[in-house]
């Protein structure tokens, strides 16, 4: 395994550029943002997304996916930050963890229902529950939290 | 792992399934399993170290 230090800033600098941005950094971009050689960077991006944690790469590229709680390719649930919607979350359940990232500020989940394409809403600042609409909201997995990444964000 | 309008949308989803019914919760657990540290600490700056500690 590469060294934790450096698995620390790569980690550090994708989940900084997908808070400011909303998009992942390519892994040529990693490079010349932490000082590394562009190989060592590709090699430490794969090596980030080996150790475990719930982010992945496109099969066979160096693109990354998904980098929890957000989601580097548009899905049905879109974060807004104080009224600026720019980001995606992964999956219905790691959206509500998307609020962790902005601390103080007001963090809004919208989504459209599964079954009947209606609208979802959900606010959040912080420790707070600011609004659920539906009140009846609820959370659904087919399978167990976890598991293999090549369909977690269908479940 | 979605969210629905109720559970009556949830179990009418075509792709619900009826042999693993503890994955429909109310989504007060869902918020308290997200705000577990593993999710809370995702901007420390060494959060790779942090977390690889926690898994050992």
């Amino acid at each position: 395994m590469a060294e934790l230090e450096l698995l620390d800033r790569v980690h550090a600098a994708i989940m900084e550029r997908m808070v400011r941005t909303g998009q992942a950094p390519h892994y040529t971009e990693l490079a010349a943002e932490l000082g590394l050689a562009v190989e060592e960077a590709r090699g430490l991006l794969h090596a980030l997304v080996e150790t475990g944690i719930p982010a992945w790469l496109h099969p066979g590229t160096d693109y990354i996916v998904s980098f929890p709680p957000f989601h580097n390719l548009p899905t049905q649930y879109r974060i807004s930050v104080d009224g600026e919607q720019k980001w995606f979350a992964q999956c219905g359940f790691e959206a509500l963890a998307a609020r962790w990232l902005f601390p103080g500020k007001t963090v809004r989940v919208d989504a459209p229902c599964l079954d009947c394409g209606e609208p979802i809403a959900l606010s959040f600042r912080d420790e707070a529950v600011l609004a659920v609409e539906p009140e009846t909201v609820i959370g659904y997995t087919y399978s167990a939290v976890g598991g293999p990444p090549e369909n977690r964000p269908w479940r | 792992m979605n969210l629905f309008r109720s559970e009556e949308h949830a179990r009418a989803w075509a792709s619900f399934n009826a042999e693993y019914p503890e994955g429909l919760r109310p989504l007060s657990f869902w918020l308290e399993r997200f705000s577990a540290p593993l999710f809370r600490e995702r901007a420390r700056p060494d959060y790779i170290s942090w977390w690889t500690r926690r898994e050992t």
